[in-house]
């Protein structure tokens, strides 16, 4: 009942005109940037973060959020009618989304995609604001060893069931941890790893990193590969709209069980893109008809696009609970409330509950009004992709440079930008992931001075970070996961030995 | 592809060395509150050094068997990455001088003309438009600074 009347006060503070107005926007934006291929929702937030710094905390963080939320609805509009995914997390919508749009039904592709979206919100936000609190007040209990250990586990995800090379991933973290120790050293009040400069004095800011990596870095990729658009033109009538939501519901199994398999999938790192891919393999195998997938499966679209809006909000659980972001949007998105001094996990959920149901509240508006939007104007948004690409890009880098500096208003930080976006394009040709680089780097603080307190308390014995009850079993899920790889490798070995 | 994975490795192997060099300066014992300033840095660096020459290691292997693999950047693909790469570093250092307003506006309308070759109304409506917004935005109605530069003054007195 508790939650019920403060879920009531974070839709109030939401439905507040100024920030119903910004919600507006972030949608709207966010939508642009989920249409546009090769701008993301981690890049969308991370160069939006510019014009998030100079509004009041809950606007700002409104804004933020809302971008993320218009992002998860956009990505599938270009995936569908251009093939060509808008966002990573709409990839798995291009296998049968695009061949219903080529077959003349491209309104009810979008529409289909747009509702299984809702449903997927729906589900995730239901857990989001009722399993919140129950998280957050759990964590209250955790000490500095027990924090770590979640850290651990967060980071061995990312190494074991990243898909990328575990070893690359590993190197991205460290160098992510490194970054966030150039700089003074709280707890001795030496310099590290500032070799004398005066400049590394201060540290790499995270935001300006984000902003290189994840912004510069993904348009140098995006011109690289030279796109060229093709697409389908579509009409979303009210006819469309009725059918959609009849068909969606013929499919009750693809609902049900992409949403639960986002919102399983959204707690873990990693978050909407191997959530929607996952959906669509298991509703391929369970269906009856598996020759239909591929060719314009109604299936094929709903089960996809609920998983990746079921992960893309379930992955704000973890973050606003435990300060430790599900999915690397969130990962930008936990920056950015930072900024604005607010440390997410369980003491946000006593010190500033108007914050923490704000952010829920505006959850709820953000997704519905995403939905009404996106059904009303979606050939509209399409139509954002007939501009010339090299109309947007320089504008963009414009306000990448503006986000840069205006965060410690340094002209040095917009130098450091253009190094990470480098960094960053450098990284994804080599395939180092970028993600888990970036959590290191804005958990890296956190992270050591939670190590550097356990390891105190035990008087320098590391058996504290096993310690039971939560310690003990966080570790050795990490441990597990971390190592998964070269489990999984044992395992093929075995039964190949076996058959043979 | 596999030379740049090795070229890369050596790299952050010197990465890893020059980060354990500081954190051994700074100290990855024990101290007298708890672990030293370069506790955590000293096992970061090992553990990229370790990892820096796994990756070379598997490299040079793969080299030998295959050849020097697929390009890591298409072939003419550079071009266009570097034609935004200039074009932005030389905004950022003008931004330096003459503020980023002006050194946006010129930006934009050089890329723009340049390198998407569009139309000189277009070019000027938007070069203009864009930074006018976002001075307004930022200086006036949020009173937000931004870089003005050495002579920023005197291009834009108001």
């Amino acid at each position: 009942m508790e939650n019920f009347l403060s879920l009531i006060t974070g839709l109030s503070i939401s439905l507040q005109p100024y920030n119903l107005l910004i919600i507006f926007i972030g949608i709207i934006l966010g939508i642009i940037v989920g249409v546009l291929p090769g701008l993301g929702g981690a890049n969308g937030v991370a160069i939006l973060i510019s014009v998030a710094v100079i509004l009041p905390p809950i606007p700002g963080m409104i804004l933020l959020s809302t971008i993320y939320w218009g992002a998860l609805y956009g990505g599938s509009i270009c995936s569908i009618l251009f093939n060509i995914p808008g966002e990573p997390w709409a990839v798995a919508v291009t296998f049968d989304g695009y061949p219903m749009a080529k077959s003349g039904r491209a309104g009810r592709a979008l529409v289909l995609s747009f509702f299984s979206h809702g449903v997927g919100a729906f589900l995730g936000l239901l857990m989001l604001s009722f399993f919140a609190p129950i998280i957050a007040e759990f964590s209250l209990k955790f000490g500095p060893a027990e924090t770590f250990s979640v850290m651990f586990l967060t980071f061995s995800a990312f190494v074991g069931l990243g898909g990328k090379s575990p070893v690359k991933t590993v190197i991205a973290i460290f160098l992510g941890f490194i970054l966030a120790a150039v700089g003074l050293d709280i707890v001795s009040g030496k310099l590290r790893l500032t070799f004398g400069s005066i400049n590394l004095m201060g540290g790499f800011n995270f935001i300006v990193a984000v902003i290189g990596l994840f912004g510069l870095g993904e348009i140098f990729f995006t011109v690289e590969e030279g796109l060229r658009m093709e697409g389908i033109k579509a009409r979303v009538g009210l006819k469309d709209i009725w059918e959609g939501l009849k068909e969606v519901f013929r499919y009750p199994k693809a609902l049900i069980m992409g949403s639960f398999i986002g919102c399983w999938m959204g707690l873990k790192p990693g978050g909407a893109t191997p959530a929607s891919f996952m959906a669509y393999g298991f509703v391929k195998q369970a269906s009856k008809n598996q020759d239909e997938f591929g060719k314009g499966a109604p299936a094929g679209i709903i089960a996809p696009e609920a998983a990746a809006h079921g992960a893309g909000t379930s992955a704000a659980l973890p973050m606003i609970t435990l300060g430790i972001p599900g999915s690397p949007t969130m990962a930008v998105i936990m920056g950015g409330l930072m900024i604005f001094g607010l440390l997410p996990g369980p003491m946000l959920f006593k010190e500033h509950p108007d914050f923490v149901w704000g952010f829920i509240g505006s959850a709820w508006v953000a997704n519905f009004v995403g939905l009404l939007l996106i059904l009303a104007f979606a050939p509209l948004f399409a139509a954002i992709l007939r501009i010339r690409f090299s109309i947007f890009m320089p504008a963009i880098v414009y306000v990448c440079a503006i986000g840069a500096y205006a965060v410690n208003n340094r002209m040095i930080d917009v130098y450091y930008m253009i190094f990470f976006g480098i960094v960053g394009y450098l990284f994804k040709k080599l395939d180092y992931p970028i993600a888990p680089m970036v959590l290191a780097l804005v958990l890296g603080d956190m992270a050591e001075s939670a190590m550097r307190q356990a390891l105190i308390m035990s008087h320098g014995n590391p058996l504290i970070f096993f310690r039971p009850p939560i310690a003990l079993p966080l570790m050795i899920a990490g441990l597990i996961i971390f190592f998964w790889p070269t489990i999984s490798g044992w395992k093929k070995k075995l039964t190949a030995k076996k058959v043979v | 592809m596999h030379k740049t994975d090795i070229i890369v490795g050596l790299f952050f192997i010197l990465v890893g060395v020059v980060i354990l060099i500081d954190a051994i300066r700074l100290g990855f014992g024990w101290g007298i509150g708890g672990p030293e300033a370069g506790y955590l840095p000293f096992y970061m660096a090992i553990g990229i050094i370790l990892c820096s020459f796994s990756i070379v290691v598997k490299g040079l292997k793969k080299l030998k068997k295959e050849g020097s693999g697929n390009r890591l950047i298409k072939e003419g693909g550079l071009k266009p990455v570097l034609w935004v790469l200039f074009p932005s570093t030389g905004m950022v250092l003008l931004a330096s001088l003459v503020g980023l307003h002006l050194a946006a506006l010129i930006f934009l309308a050089f890329y723009m003309r340049v390198v998407g070759k569009i139309g000189w109304i277009k070019v000027i409506l938007v070069s203009v438009l864009t930074p006018l917004i976002v001075y307004i935005i930022f200086e006036k109605w949020f009173l937000i600074p931004l870089p003005q530069g050495l002579w920023g003054e005197l291009f834009i007195p108001f």
